[in-house]
Order: C-alpha cells, then sequence, then structure tokens
C-alpha cells in the first residue's frame, strides 16, 4: 500500500515537474532595427557572424551571455540548434585570428536587457518578465 | 635576478590583466579587446622535441593580445602580438601575428565578400588560424604532420593579401571561399631550424598561394574542406657555405571532414605534400619527395566541462620510402630508417574551470622521427631511438 502511495505521487511530481511550461525565450533587438520576424536559420547566421547587417543596412550589433549561462545553453539549443561549444569555436576564430568580430559578451540578463536598449541595430535574448523601452520583441518564423 | 623572459611575461601578463579588468566596458560595437596567457609543463622522453635534456620542462608558455577596431562599418583594423616559448620547436619570442586591415567590400544577407591586407593568418586548413590559441585547437601539441612546428613561422600566414567569400542560405548551407597570397619573413633561426646550423646563407620565400573551400550544409553537423598550397624558396649561399644555392618548392594538398555532436565529435585531414629539392646539396641535385599521411581524431564530452581526446596520426616524407630503407642505404646508415616516418597516438582529457579557464593534459606514443627539426639535416646523434614518449600539460586564460 505505502509503495502504492509511493509510485502515485512519485507519478504526480513527474507530470507536474514535466508540465510546468519551460520559459520561453524571447529575441530582442533594438527599436532602430525595422525587422519583426526572423526564421531560425536567419537567427542562426546572424550568431553565426555570416550576415552582419539587417534587411535596411544597419548594422547588427550581437550580444550574448556567458558559454555557460542557462539561458545561453538553451538559446543555442533551441533556438539555434547549435550546441554552445560550436559558437565558441566560430567565435573564437573569428576573434583570435583577426578575421572577424565575435558578439559582445555580458555577464548577466539585465546587463544583456540594457546594451540592446541603447545600441542602435542590436540583437540579443532574455526571458522578458517587463515591457522595455527602445526594444521590440522578433517573432520566428518556420 | 630576473631574466628577459620573466620580465617580458610579467609585462604581458600586467597588460594582459589590465584589459581583462577593462574588457568587458571596453568591448562595444567599434573597439574589442581580447587575450589569453597559457602556461604548461612538457616531459619528452627519448627525443629532441622540446630540450635536449631529459627533464621535466616549462618552455610550454603562449601569451596573446589582440584589439580591432571598426573605422567605418565596412572597414576594420585588427592586430595581435603573440609571445611563443616551445623549446626547440619554433623561435622563441615575440612576434606580430597579425596586423591587417579587413575591408568588407560586399554584404547583403547571403554573401559577404571581405579582402585583406597585411599580415594574416592562414585559414586554409583545420586548426591553422588557432594553432596558437591554446584553448582554441583540439591538443596541446597538435599533429606534427599538418602543424609542423618546425615550419609554424611561415605555415602561420604571411604578408599580402587575403579574400574571403561567404554565401548561406537554407537551400545550400554554408559555403566558404578563401584565398591568399603573400610571403614569410624567414629568419636565420627559422631557415636553421629546417636546414641545420651547417645552412649559413639566406633563405628567402618568393611566394606563397593558398586556397581553401568549406561546406557545412543547412543545420548539418558535418563540415568538410579542401586546401591546396603553392610556395617557393630560394637558398643564396654564403661565401664559406657548407652547401650551394638551391630553389625548394612545396606543394600541399588536404581534404578535412569535420563532426560536431553532443557527445561525439570526429574530425580528420588527409595530405600529400610534394617537395622539390634543386641544387642545395649539390649544384645539380634534382629530386621530388612525395609525402603523404592524416589523422583521424575523436573527441568525447562526458559533462558540460569534462572532454577527452583519442588521435592517430600517420605520415611519411617519401611515398617511395615508406619504411626508410633507402634513406638509411643512401646515408650508409648515418641516417636510421625511422627518421622517414613519425607516427602518433595521442589521449588527453581537458576540464573547464570557468567559462575563461580550462587545463588541458595529454600523452603522445610516438613511432619515428621525419617531424623533428631540423628535417633537412637530422640529428640522429640525439635522436637516437625510433619510439619516444611525450607529456604535456597546460593551464590556459583567456579574456
Amino acid at each position: 500500500m505505502f509503495i502504492k502511495n509511493i509510485l502515485k505521487l512519485s507519478l504526480l511530481l513527474c507530470v507536474f515537474l514535466f508540465s510546468q511550461p519551460a520559459k520561453a525565450i524571447d529575441i530582442i533587438v533594438n527599436s532602430t532595427v525595422k525587422t519583426n520576424t526572423l526564421t531560425a536559420s536567419q537567427i542562426r547566421r546572424i550568431y553565426s557572424m555570416r550576415q552582419v547587417l539587417w534587411h535596411e543596412g544597419l548594422p547588427i550589433v550581437v550580444y550574448v551571455l556567458p558559454s555557460k549561462h542557462k539561458l545561453h545553453q538553451q538559446f543555442s539549443k533551441e533556438v539555434l540548434r547549435m550546441f554552445p561549444y560550436q559558437l565558441d569555436r566560430i567565435w573564437n576564430k573569428l576573434t583570435y585570428s583577426g578575421v572577424g568580430v565575435a558578439p559582445i559578451e555580458v555577464d548577466s540578463q539585465q546587463a544583456l536587457i540594457k546594451a540592446v536598449m541603447t545600441t542602435p541595430g542590436a540583437i540579443g535574448y532574455a526571458e522578458l518578465s517587463n515591457n522595455y523601452n527602445n526594444i521590440h520583441i522578433i517573432k520566428i518564423k518556420g | 635576478m630576473m631574466n628577459t623572459k620573466q620580465m617580458l611575461i610579467q609585462f604581458i601578463l600586467l597588460i594582459c590583466c589590465t584589459f581583462s579588468a577593462v574588457a568587458h566596458d571596453n568591448n562595444s560595437a567599434k573597439w574589442q579587446w581580447h587575450g589569453f596567457i597559457a602556461q604548461g609543463l612538457v616531459d619528452v622522453n627519448g627525443s629532441n622535441f622540446v630540450s635536449n635534456d631529459k627533464s621535466l620542462s616549462t618552455e610550454l608558455t603562449e601569451l596573446g593580445i589582440n584589439a580591432s577596431y571598426n573605422i567605418e562599418p565596412n572597414l576594420r583594423l585588427a592586430g595581435q602580438i603573440v609571445y611563443l616559448d616551445g623549446g626547440n620547436r619554433y623561435h622563441k619570442g615575440t612576434r606580430i601575428d597579425y596586423l591587417l586591415l579587413d575591408w568588407a567590400f560586399y554584404n547583403q544577407e547571403a554573401w559577404q565578400a571581405h579582402l585583406y591586407l597585411g599580415r594574416f593568418k592562414n585559414v586554409h586548413w583545420l586548426y591553422s588560424s588557432t594553432r596558437d590559441i591554446p584553448f582554441a585547437r583540439p591538443s596541446i601539441i597538435l599533429p606534427q604532420s599538418v602543424y609542423f612546428d618546425g615550419f609554424r613561422d611561415i605555415a602561420v600566414g604571411g604578408d599580402g593579401g587575403a579574400l574571403k567569400i561567404s554565401h548561406s542560405d537554407d537551400e545550400h548551407g554554408d559555403i566558404d571561399f578563401n584565398v591568399s597570397y603573400g610571403t614569410s619573413p624567414v629568419s636565420k633561426e627559422q631557415g636553421q631550424l629546417i636546414l641545420g646550423k651547417l645552412a649559413l646563407g639566406k633563405v628567402q620565400q618568393d611566394f606563397d598561394l593558398q586556397a581553401s573551400l568549406y561546406w557545412r550544409p543547412t543545420f548539418s553537423a558535418w563540415r568538410i574542406g579542401a586546401s591546396i598550397l603553392d610556395s617557393d624558396f630560394s637558398y643564396k649561399q654564403s661565401p664559406s657555405d657548407f652547401y650551394s644555392d638551391g630553389d625548394f618548392s612545396f606543394k600541399f594538398y588536404t581534404l578535412n571532414a569535420l563532426y560536431e555532436g553532443e557527445v561525439w565529435e570526429f574530425s580528420g585531414e588527409v595530405f600529400q605534400e610534394d617537395f622539390t629539392i634543386k641544387g642545395f646539396y649539390l649544384p645539380n641535385f634534382n629530386k621530388v619527395n612525395i609525402g603523404q599521411g592524416y589523422y583521424f581524431q575523436t573527441r568525447y564530452r562526458l559533462n558540460a566541462d569534462l572532454r577527452f581526446l583519442a588521435r592517430y596520426e600517420y605520415f611519411y616524407a617519401d611515398r617511395d620510402d615508406k619504411k626508410g630503407k633507402k634513406l638509411e642505404q643512401a646515408t650508409g646508415g648515418l641516417i636510421p630508417a625511422y627518421f622517414a616516418f613519425q607516427n602518433d597516438f595521442v589521449l588527453g582529457a581537458s576540464y573547464d574551470i570557468t567559462n575563461n579557464l580550462k587545463v588541458r593534459i595529454e600523452h603522445h606514443w610516438v613511432d619515428g622521427t621525419a617531424r623533428l627539426s631540423p628535417v633537412v639535416q637530422p640529428n640522429p646523434l640525439i635522436n637516437n631511438k625510433r619510439y619516444w614518449q611525450m607529456f604535456a600539460m597546460q593551464l590556459m586564460y583567456w579574456f
């Protein structure tokens, strides 16, 4: 009887745990960016530094969190469908061999939101719980 | 008494710490500062790859600092200074690693084209552009068949121009085409590292032309690539020289593949080198050596921080003399057969202590001595063992 109850409880706990929706990641851009939607592969190209201008010609300024940050790992796998180490490699190659520039790394989500708010052409990601001025959320197509 | 090396290291450390402290504020859309510091221990048993004695060596120091400044949205100035100490592996000291003007002359959503002028790095092989960046390469000592340290200063880049054309779209994936043309200055030390101390003349690189093509299909874990290199060198004898004037031609072809999975990773390069010597040994000397080889490497990620490495590398300097019998006969036994090949089996591990701090260890079991400097005039007195081993560990920090 006791074991049965434990099993039931565990099952309930599992259902509860797994039914909690994971907090969605918002792709945020500075309000100077006129783009409203991007495909997953466009975001991937932007974060691989293979697309450096917005459609309207404004330079893209890419912000990221440290590679071991939980949100960065989630963003990397779920949105970009890449592993964080692959991004690190691309960026290290650009930075340390002089062929390009890597995204700008900031320490916290708050600092990232602030940087996107204040930098024309900026893109970043966050779990937004409030509305912010100077920022809009990009819809991911497809 | 502090020696020059310690003073220089302390100076670069000071610069690195200062820049590291301000790096977060100084990295903006216009300016970026980055750098790295790495120190290791290396123990070689049975060869003079790092040092001529058998003791544990600290000659595994790599420091670097770089900056990038956007003059205009499509015009950028970038440079990096490195200090390297690898014992006998390459010339010890400070170098301008790259210093270039990057002109992004065509930018579209799917296409990008860059022209680099100045001193650029070799981006054509799998790890050529990050061979000195301790945390960005797969092992402390790279496969010597492709990334031969004795040839590092010439192979690492050049002074001239380079072009990069990239294309990305959902149908074709990511395609990169690179071409570069330039020369590398060959110092007296570098010349002797390849030719030996008896070569008193001057070595000059006449030109170096390289091209490569990489392709990664859309959202694929695979990437494949190919590269070609064509380069000429000339040797001018000095008045009391043991050697004659000579011309060397070096051609190098590679094919590579990379698979990047969540826990498993595979990579490898297959190559052929055509090395032609005209003159040098004797005025009428003429010989073409065709060397071939490959390495296959796998990495396994146990968790977010711990990664294991295994690699096997196979190389011979002359496909008509893979086991070195002809070499030994031709030199009357002076140069043993094992100078004709070098195979290496490596096991290693790396651990990420923090986002910017990593430690790496590895052990090499090597059979043969074909990639021990100087290759043109081998030293069988010191390198008198066919089988030799090496252990290395390195702590690295970057910002």
